[in-house]
């Protein structure tokens, strides 16, 4: 039955509702719009589901969360099928960054997009409405068919996104290889949505979870199992974790609002989402523990070699969205659902920092475009400072430290073995974070230093000044964010806070070492996000720069990968890792790798389906011919052949021409083949109709 | 829903169909077997929303949905090929289309 009640609850359909209007306007509108008109367009769609979303969120922070809204109910037989949309704390939270987040990215690309063609600008747009719809109805979907069909809705945006740039096949391909790896794991998602629901019988989520953490006869595994399929494959997690890095081929708007801050952490808000079920299967909470841990040490340890700015940041996605799955897998989902609004925050920042330093730089998205950006965007630069410092987790003064701290906690409390991985983690990303600023703040070579004279405006200062202070202040945020989700802070002994603590600027001290000329050039303090060479500095200078300091020479000595003058093991073990994880020009170990494995196969297998080289057309088709003619040979060429022979023989001949002559039924022509399927249809009926006579 | 009317519109919805049905096999424009192929989808549509609403059951207008989705499908993905086929190689008459047999 139908039902529709309307209550102002349903205006909760208005937020992902406003971005999907501007969708439309955009895309599918026939009129011709000029460029004012697409901008003005562009901005009430990117800001306007903020403002709904603000109100509802605000109600449900003040303790008076709506819940469920349904929508649409079918009910068919013993199964409902009831549509829905739900305001649960997570799903307020989440869906309050995504459009935060989705606001400054818009207004930002607004004048970074700037100088596009219409019919490309109008593209531009379109799609990041479209994305912004499907990210919020998925975020607040009460159902699975609503959140499955945003999760696809994201997965079609993301493809089409990466391949913006349609006249670059690279892109295309990228685009291509994301849809494919990221549609693998969509599929395990379906599945374990479908198995959901034949549990509940219901597609509403909060049926759904109760029925699937009560699931007995062995299924839980299984559906556990997918779901972290699922996420790993949206969020580039360890073995799906190669599209991402290529998914920068996209615009670097796209590339801040997708592939950092929002759709690729959905794999993270799916699994704390489903927490419950997860939590059910100490196996597969470990695996997710574990796969989290290797993908973050992973991520960060191939940051730290990445020539691209683009790719380091992508990398650095792939090692934060890692700790957070570390953090759901020891059972502290609400640490991770913190973590993700911090990291959404200060990526997004980050990458729209160094969009707009490197914006029509000659170099691209390499890392040392960044250089002389003190210079030519001073605000560009303070806001790339603030992102590296809350990535790196400087203590106290940034937003990463928090809810950085909040993980590491609970790692603690589920085994040192993890959390020692998630310290080097944190070492890591203090380095490469460090590393990257270090490079923005070296002057400029004096042939670029009087390019780039577009002056700021103020669609890219307020995104950048807006979160620069979030990356800085939102640490406050993370415990009642904790709290507002129903979980504890984490508490851990103070003599791991302290350590957590130097984590990072061990981090940062080891990437002073590794900076080319850092052993002779006094590094400014304010230009590293506030550290001063203290004692405490000098002293660790000593004890550890002096051993990295060849170090430095291994990993960027010549900043091209070109041979070591050193010969010895270890140096050639710096050059293997740095091959291993990322070569600057070449694809990823594990590209080629997946290449071999899959890619090649399937190719073959089409191939030869096809008859592709080997001179026979339709091998397959063939197949029965070959086999009469084989069986014949065998069975009758082994006797001397009578006359009884040459009688069963010839049969073995007229199946071969029956076939020659049934094969000319198979014209190709869609009509033909229409008229078939007509003709088989009605003797069907016809035969049924004569068999239910009475 | 008294018997005349339901004879009436099942006829109809079959009239519907032979028409769509014979559209597609007398016509060799990709364009109009398209447009046909819709007019086809319609009948069993009406005929389904005229048995549900003859016994009562929400099942009729359930299927009549799942039609909807159906057609909406078939008509994005074939008018995708039409505008391809036309681009590529200006075709737009479906016999002329033998290749993808082998």
């Amino acid at each position: 039955m139908f039902g529709i009640v309307w209550t102002t609850d349903l205006l909760l359909l208005t937020i992902p509702s406003i971005a999907l209007t501007g969708f439309m306007l955009l895309g599918l509108d026939p009129l011709r719009l000029r460029a004012f008109e697409i901008r003005v367009l562009a901005i009430l769609g990117g800001v306007g589901p903020l403002i709904p979303m603000l109100v509802f969120a605000t109600e449900c922070f003040h303790g008076s969360c709506i819940g469920a809204v349904p929508i649409f109910t079918l009910v068919v037989g013993e199964s409902t099928v009831a549509l829905a949309l739900q305001l649960d704390p997570l799903s307020a939270l989440v869906g309050l960054t995504v459009s935060i987040i989705g606001a400054a990215v818009i207004l930002y690309s607004v004048a970074y997009m700037a100088g596009t063609a219409l019919g490309d600008l109008r593209r531009f747009f379109a799609l990041m409405h479209l994305f912004l719809a499907a990210m919020l109805t998925m975020v607040l979907a009460g159902d699975s068919i609503v959140l499955f069909l945003g999760w696809e809705m994201m997965g079609l945006c993301s493809y089409l996104l990466i391949a913006y740039n349609t006249t670059s096949a690279q892109a295309i391909r990228a685009g291509r290889k994301a849809f494919i790896m990221t549609r693998f794991a969509d599929a395990m998602l379906l599945a374990a949505l479908l198995l959901l629901f034949l549990e509940a019988n219901s597609v509403r989520l909060d049926a759904l979870i109760p029925a699937g953490v009560a699931a007995q006869d062995g299924m839980r595994p299984i559906i556990a199992a997918l779901l972290l399929g699922g996420a790993i494959g949206k969020s580039a997690q360890l073995p799906l974790h190669t599209w991402l890095p290529s998914a920068m081929a996209g615009p670097t708007p796209v590339s801040a609002l997708l592939h950092s801050a929002t759709m690729v952490a959905a794999g993270a808000v799916l699994l704390i989402r489903f927490a419950p079920i997860l939590a059910a299967e100490p196996l597969l909470q470990a695996l997710t523990a574990i796969l989290g841990a290797a993908t973050a040490l992973f991520g960060a340890a191939s940051a730290l070699v990445q020539q691209d700015v683009k790719r380091l940041l992508a990398y650095s996605s792939i090692s934060q969205i890692g700790t957070m799955m570390l953090s759901i897998g020891v059972g502290a989902p609400q640490a991770a659902a913190a973590h993700f609004v911090v990291h959404a925050i200060f990526k997004s920042l980050l990458f729209l920092a160094a969009g707009d330093i490197a914006h029509h730089s000659p170099q691209g998205t390499a890392l040392a475009a960044l250089r002389g950006a003190r210079q030519r965007k001073p605000l560009a630069f303070l806001a790339f400072l603030a992102g590296a410092a809350s990535l790196a987790g400087l203590p106290v003064i940034t937003a990463g430290w928090w809810s950085k701290e909040a993980m590491l906690a609970a790692v603690w409390s589920a085994g040192p073995i993890l959390w020692v991985v998630a310290l080097a983690t944190a070492v890591l990303t203090a380095a490469y974070a460090t590393r990257a600023a270090l490079v923005a703040a070296q002057p400029a070579p004096a042939a670029e230093a009087a390019q780039d004279d577009s002056s700021d405006t103020g669609y890219t200062l307020f995104p950048l000044a807006f979160l620069g202070f979030g990356a800085l202040l939102a640490g406050g945020l993370v415990n009642p964010i904790i709290r507002f989700l129903g979980g504890d802070m984490p508490h851990a002994p103070a003599f791991t806070l302290a350590v957590a603590a130097i984590a990072p600027i061990a981090g940062a001290v080891l990437a002073l070492a590794l900076a080319p000329g850092a052993a002779d050039t006094p590094m400014p303090a304010a230009r590293t996000g506030g550290r001063r060479a203290s004692v405490v500095d000098r002293v660790l200078r000593v004890l550890v720069i002096q051993p990295f300091v060849r170090l430095v020479r291994w990993v960027n000595g010549q900043d091209g990968g070109v041979e070591d003058p050193v010969g010895t093991g270890p140096a050639r073990l710096v050059v293997w890792l740095r091959r291993t994880l990322a070569g600057p020009t070449a694809p990823d170990r594990a590209d080629r790798l997946y290449k071999r494995a899959f890619v090649l196969p399937f190719l073959q297998l089409v191939r030869r389906l096809n008859g592709y080289g080997s001179g026979v057309v339709d091998p397959l088709g063939n197949l029965p011919a070959r086999a009469v003619l084989r069986l014949q040979r065998a069975l009758a060429d082994a006797l001397a052949p009578d006359w009884i022979d040459r009688w069963w023989r010839r049969i073995g001949a007229a199946l071969l021409s029956i076939w020659t002559s049934a094969r000319r039924l198979q014209t190709g022509r869609v009509r033909d083949h229409g008229l078939a399927m007509v003709a088989g249809t009605a003797g069907l009926l016809l035969l049924a109709w004569g068999y239910s006579w009475h | 829903m008294s018997d005349t009317a339901f004879t009436g519109l099942i006829l109809l919805a079959g009239a519907l169909f032979a028409v769509g049905c014979f559209g597609v096999l007398a016509r060799r424009a990709i364009l109009v077997q398209l447009l046909s192929l819709e007019i086809a989808l319609s009948g069993p549509a009406l005929a389904f929303i005229v048995a549900g609403a003859r016994h009562g059951q929400a099942a009729g207008q359930g299927m009549f949905v799942l039609i909807l989705v159906l057609a909406a499908a078939e008509v994005a993905l074939g008018l995708a090929l039409y505008l391809r086929l036309r681009r590529r190689s200006d075709v737009t008459d479906s016999d002329t289309l033998r290749e993808l047999r082998h």
